[in-house]
């Protein structure tokens, strides 16, 4: 999932002109799961904004609960038909989801203008209610065979590859000393696992080419087409 | 001069620390560098300086400049290099730079968080770690680039590296300490320690490498410093007994004081280790004393 918190409402409220009439949409997947953009969250949105003097045409959360905004289709017919009168009537939209959910606006209302109502701060592990964590980088190479499954590119302050830094202590990365050295994690699972032997092969430099965006992926029932400044890689489901 | 003919001649190698200024080498040339000053105290003391490379992830001159600096002053220096602000196009660049300008001495590292440093808001590189920067500077040493393309006038450098024995777990220190020298990596500085029993549990584990290493030893100024170190300083643990030691003696006494103190643990590991490295951060005057406590010379 993609974790977002809110933007202050005075930043919001800074960017829209006056006059200009605002439709708010949320999410009902992730957004909703962080509280920056379920249901209650943007009817709230709506009436802060009122507050503050805006004027809103309208909003809605695509629904049922659990469907992503960053679904182009179905937003595209909540927004252009469901709401079609007060989409109309809006100079702009207050998005409450990601940065996928913003794009996903633009391309819903042919290119409709947009403001960012969060900020998306990572990708995410829903670890409970209240808890939201990171536990992968979206890196475009996964390496995580050799550490039992935990990320060094994401627990590891420095993503380092081979192995920690001299920098932990009693147990705690030296950036932050309330969050546990990643590489140690590593280590103490795979002792558990009785899998340390996999430590031991060296990790060569990461492709970074698989990691610049943008990136795209085509998909179908069998195949699918992962496009970055590194090439194209074409992957079957059926072999 | 490469510090591992040295090791090979199985002389007891020394080495100590410069931080290069925060600022640029003026232009008049009789005008020197705190750093290259710092570096003249120790000039026939030691077999050569370190040179840091933004330490503490503290914008300041660059290595390569402060280690060419000390060079044409007759001192030899080794090159400091991390991976925290240079992709591995700019690490290959400045190491052929390197050797280009003289440099015969190389300590490649990961280097600090930028986190630790005065530019929190930097973007963090690591393209690469410290493993991955020894076994590309190896590529270069055989006239191979990273991505495998050829290159003319191989550089030919010794290559260092650091590990820390304070860390716990030990073990994972040292899997990554062989995965270095399976690298390419030709010797070892050590992390600063104060612990003789720490220090004898990692050597004896470590020794099998077969690898020299060089005893870290950072020199305690004051109490303040050391509590400050054990505070902010990542890998590091000062002893409460040496904190109070060294506060035992009034201001203008440390300076003897910390020479004993570091001497004193030199001469203790000496036997067990191939060289040593001194880090005095500023107090290069010290270090003619510590070796003599020691009973060590060039």
């Amino acid at each position: 999932m993609h974790a977002t918190i809110q933007k202050p409402i005075d930043e919001i409220v800074k960017h829209i002109r006056p006059g200009e009439k605002v439709f708010v949409v949320g999410c009902n997947n992730c957004a909703w799961k962080c509280y920056s953009g379920g249901e209650d969250e943007t009817k709230m949105m709506a009436k802060r904004l009122e507050k503050k003097g805006v004027e809103v045409a309208g909003y809605t959360v695509p629904g049922p609960q659990g469907m992503s905004l960053c679904k182009l289709s179905h937003t595209k017919k909540v927004l252009m038909e469901d709401h079609a009168e007060e989409v109309k009537k809006a100079d702009s939209f207050l998005i409450l989801g990601c940065g996928q959910g913003v794009h996903t606006v633009i391309d819903a209302t042919n290119g409709g203008m947009v403001h960012p109502g969060c900020d998306t701060v990572f990708g995410g592990e829903t670890v409970s209610d209240t808890d939201i964590e990171e536990y992968c980088s979206l890196c475009g190479e996964c390496i995580i065979e050799f550490t039992g499954g935990l990320c060094p590119m994401t627990l590891c302050a420095k993503q380092l590859l081979n192995g920690p830094c001299g920098g932990a202590e009693n147990g705690h990365c030296e950036v932050d000393k309330d969050r546990p050295c990643g590489w140690i994690m590593i280590y103490e699972r795979l002792q558990k696992l009785g899998r340390l032997d996999l430590l031991d092969p060296y990790q060569s430099a990461k492709n970074n080419s698989k990691w610049s965006r943008p990136r795209s992926l085509k998909v179908s029932p069998t195949e699918a087409t992962f496009c970055s400044i590194g090439g194209k890689i074409t992957v079957s489901n059926q072999d | 001069m490469k510090l591992t003919t040295l090791f090979d001649k199985g002389e007891f190698v020394i080495t100590g620390e410069v931080g290069p200024i925060k600022g640029a080498i003026h232009r008049d040339k009789s005008i020197e560098p705190s750093c290259a000053i710092e570096a003249l105290h120790l000039n026939q003391h030691v077999h050569a300086v370190n040179v840091t490379d933004n330490q503490s992830a503290v914008m300041r001159l660059g290595s390569l400049a402060a280690s060419v600096r000390l060079k044409a002053n007759g001192i030899e220096p080794v090159y400091q290099l991390t991976c925290r602000d240079r992709n591995r196009l700019a690490l290959q660049s400045d190491l052929l730079t390197a050797y280009s300008l003289g440099i015969d001495n190389v300590l490649l590292l990961t280097g600090d968080h930028i986190q630790l440093g005065d530019h929190k808001e930097a973007k963090p590189v690591f393209d690469l770690d410290s493993v991955q920067l020894i076994e590309m500077a190896k590529g270069l040493k055989r006239g191979y680039d990273i991505s495998g393309n050829r290159i003319e006038n191989y550089l030919d450098m010794a290559f260092g590296a650091v590990v820390n024995p304070n860390f716990e777990p030990l073990d994972l220190q040292l899997m990554k300490m062989k995965k270095k020298i399976d690298a390419g990596a030709q010797f070892f500085q050590t992390q600063a320690v104060y612990d003789i029993k720490i220090f004898e549990k990692f050597i004896k584990k470590a020794e099998k490498f077969k690898c020299p290493i060089q005893v870290g030893i950072v020199t305690l100024k004051s109490p303040q410093m050391a509590n400050f170190m054990n505070k902010n300083v990542s890998g590091i643990h000062v002893p409460q007994e040496l904190i109070d030691e060294i506060g035992s003696v009034a201001k203008e006494d440390r300076k003897k004081k910390s020479a004993q103190i570091a001497g004193r643990f030199v001469k203790q590991v000496k036997s067990m280790v191939q060289g040593v490295h001194i880090m005095p951060l500023g107090w290069t005057d010290v270090v003619p004393d510590i070796l003599g406590h020691a009973d060590i010379s060039v």
